[in-house]
């Protein structure tokens, strides 16, 4: 290494607790991390914290501090506060303070049960609102899932499966709502929501009108729209089948954010589903025009659809509307009975 | 002395292994930090300093079992950051009790009674709490009121459940020798198991740096402190290390007894001062350079460091490395003096 000041930049880079930006000479620029150096490199931590990305010095051109110092603002909020206690009710550093609540769906008309308990008009798959003082974001996924990426790019205090399911319990009926005690996907394996946030979210639905029961959640890759099919799925204390509670909860666990599952009922167990519903699709639009002009058993059946899906969907807005009494309490009371 | 007899036993095996192989620089400790994100912000942690999106990172199971075996160490300590936040801490723990480490999880507490159901009892794991002295000192200390009492009735669930508990403490300038012999007394009726005590590290990045003990202060309050031990105390440490700690004994730091690993990699040299990080643990034993640290090497970092994760394997190291070690610290067990 030549260049003395670009030495120095590098040593106070690598002390620094917050993002650089280093220039190239190239004129490409890069926002990160600086966690080691070597004599000829320099390893950053992409914004984002995924990934290591090694630099040699000699194609540094600079280095601007250009994110927060996190170590200087810990001193500054302990020189303001000397001496006083935080009250108990203060957040994990680093968890929900300041970061939205993401709500990945799969499909619009569920994403209108979000839209409608925060008050806010959907923009094309997403919707952007407030529960408290914390933003909220809803997404439409779609079927092929995506849950990873809309992590990443929303970096969420608090990460909610919500939409339709199917039942595999029998007294479970249309628009019930299923909390999801764990989340399971074909193969077993199983993962198990943080009780802490299940009691928040119990505490918080307590007085809710719909009925909610607790257990666990099938994943599946293919809809189980037969009667045939979930009964072929049910097990004792599994209470519905999705097709996207298992990547979500995956995707928030990997990214160490809380999660929970929810779920309204559309299907119960006995029930059919029409046929063009059993296939993953972007839309459902034309598909069930196809097969209104199958006649008048087939409009009624996809007015029963419509019936069950649109009562499904107040259940899940009633429930979103008490998601500022779900923030608060994990705001409060994490990890306090 | 607080460390159960097969733990003991299992250590020593592993030491005498160590040195028959002739080696001169084996691991004792793995400091294990799966995440730097925690529940409370402590006026003397510089440990959780970093961007929202580092402290959302966390190391995977796998990442924490690879860790240990390529590490070796018998004894893994879980640090962070609060481990009980990682969300698969209980495989992390699961799958380093089924290599017969023995584990100890350091943790705040504040989510203990939540997560227990978690883990099972087992002669290989110990909860070791964090706890820095009585109410109003320890409250001070985690800047939060009501830590103290939450992480009581934690302890106590914890041990009416099976399951064993330490506690882990470190001390500033200021503290009340007296009252701390009070504390220990408290902490020892609640039936643990053993207790650790350290003087605080002077972490650069920690936001009160103005109260970190130099080494004759540090000498000054243990000496009183561990002045004529009650009985019932006992600490999960090594008698000579306590020795040092009173200033009856010296040692020089043995920075690579206790390597840390964490979501940067292995980290240089030890667990306190952050020089880079290596790839592999033998990239961390083979290319550091170790005489830089510690206070021979008038490394101004390590002038007043008298803390357990460089002194207590310089201390094992003194009980097996010579007849007088042995006989010393087997004097200190029997006479359970200091």
């Amino acid at each position: 290494m030549n260049n003395p000041r670009i030495a120095e930049l590098i040593d106070r880079a690598f002390d620094y607790r917050g993002y650089v930006t280093l220039s190239r000479h190239d004129g490409a620029k890069l926002i990160g991390f600086v966690y080691d150096r070597g004599v000829a490199h320099v390893d950053v931590l992409d914004q984002a914290a995924e990934s290591r990305i090694r630099i040699e010095v000699d194609e540094i051109a600079d280095i601007e501090f250009t994110g927060e110092d996190s170590a200087a603002k810990a001193q500054a909020i302990w020189e303001r506060r000397r001496g006083a206690l935080e009250a108990v009710e203060v957040p994990a550093q680093g968890e929900l303070q300041q970061r939205p609540v993401l709500i990945l769906v799969a499909l619009p008309i569920e994403l209108r049960s979000v839209a409608g308990a925060l008050g806010s008009k959907l923009r094309g798959t997403t919707v952007r609102g407030r529960a408290g003082t914390t933003g909220v974001v809803g997404l439409a996924l779609g079927i092929a899932g995506g849950a990873a990426r809309a992590v990443a790019v929303e970096q969420p205090g608090l990460v909610i499966s919500c939409g339709f399911a199917g039942a595999l319990e029998p007294s479970l009926a249309t628009g019930d709502l299923v909390l999801a005690s764990s989340v399971c996907d074909e193969t077993g394996e199983t993962i198990t929501a943080d009780e802490p946030v299940l009691r928040v979210v119990r505490r918080a639905l307590a007085a809710s009108p719909v009925r909610i029961v607790e257990g666990e959640i099938l994943c599946t890759t293919r809809i189980a729209g037969t009667a045939g099919d979930k009964r072929a799925l049910a097990r004792p204390d599994r209470l519905a089948v999705d097709l996207e509670s298992w990547p979500v909860a995956h995707a928030a666990v990997q990214a160490g954010v809380p999660w929970l599952a929810l779920r309204a009922v559309v299907d119960p167990l006995d029930i059919d589903l029409p046929a063009f519903t059993r296939e993953p699709r972007k839309s459902y639009v034309a598909p069930a025009l196809r097969h209104a002009l199958g006649g008048r058993r087939a409009i009624a059946e996809l007015a029963d659809l419509a019936q069950r899906a649109r009562t499904a969907g107040r259940s899940l807005e009633r429930a979103l509307c008490r998601l500022d009494q779900i923030v608060a309490g994990l705001h409060g009371g994490r990890g306090r009975s | 002395m607080g460390i159960p007899a097969a733990q003991m036993i299992a250590v020593t095996r592993y030491v005498l292994k160590q040195r028959i192989a002739g080696r001169a620089r084996y691991p004792l400790v793995l400091m294990l930090e799966p995440l730097f994100r925690c529940n409370l912000a402590c006026t003397g942690c510089g440990k959780i300093q970093y961007p929202a999106a580092l402290l959302k990172r966390h190391l995977s199971v796998q990442d924490c079992l690879a860790a240990s075996d390529e590490c070796g160490a018998p004894v893994v300590s879980i640090a962070g950051g609060e481990p009980l936040l990682h969300p698969r801490i209980a495989d992390i723990v699961r799958g380093l009790v089924a290599r017969r480490r023995f584990v100890y999880l350091c943790t705040n507490a504040l989510l203990l009674e939540d997560k227990l159901d978690e883990f099972e009892p087992d002669n290989h794991l110990s909860f070791s709490v964090h706890m820095d002295g009585p109410r109003a000192e320890h409250d001070r200390s985690v800047c939060r009121a009501g830590v103290y009492d939450t992480a009581i009735a934690a302890i106590r669930t914890a041990l009416r459940r099976g399951f064993r508990v330490t506690t882990n403490t470190t001390l500033f300038d200021g503290a009340d020798p007296e009252r701390m012999r009070t504390f220990f007394d408290d902490m020892m009726q609640l039936g643990i198991e053993g207790m650790m005590i350290s003087p605080g590290y002077s972490y650069q990045k920690a936001p009160d740096r103005e109260h970190f003990l130099r080494r004759e202060q540090s000498h000054r309050l243990f000496a009183r402190m561990l002045e004529s031990p009650r009985k019932t105390w006992r600490f999960n440490q090594s008698p000579l290390f306590l020795q040092f700690l009173t200033g009856k004994r010296d040692f020089e730091c043995t920075p690579w007894g206790n390597p840390t690993y964490n979501i940067f990699g292995w980290q240089r040299p030890c667990y306190l001062l952050q020089d880079g990080y290596a790839s592999t643990f033998r990239e961390l034993m083979e290319e550091t350079d170790w005489a830089q640290y510690g206070r021979a090497s008038h490394n101004p970092r390590c002038q007043d460091c008298m803390v357990h994760c460089g002194f207590e394997p310089s201390a094992v190291n003194a009980t097996f490395g010579s007849v007088r070690g042995m006989a010393a610290t087997v004097s200190a067990l029997v006479k359970e003096s200091l």
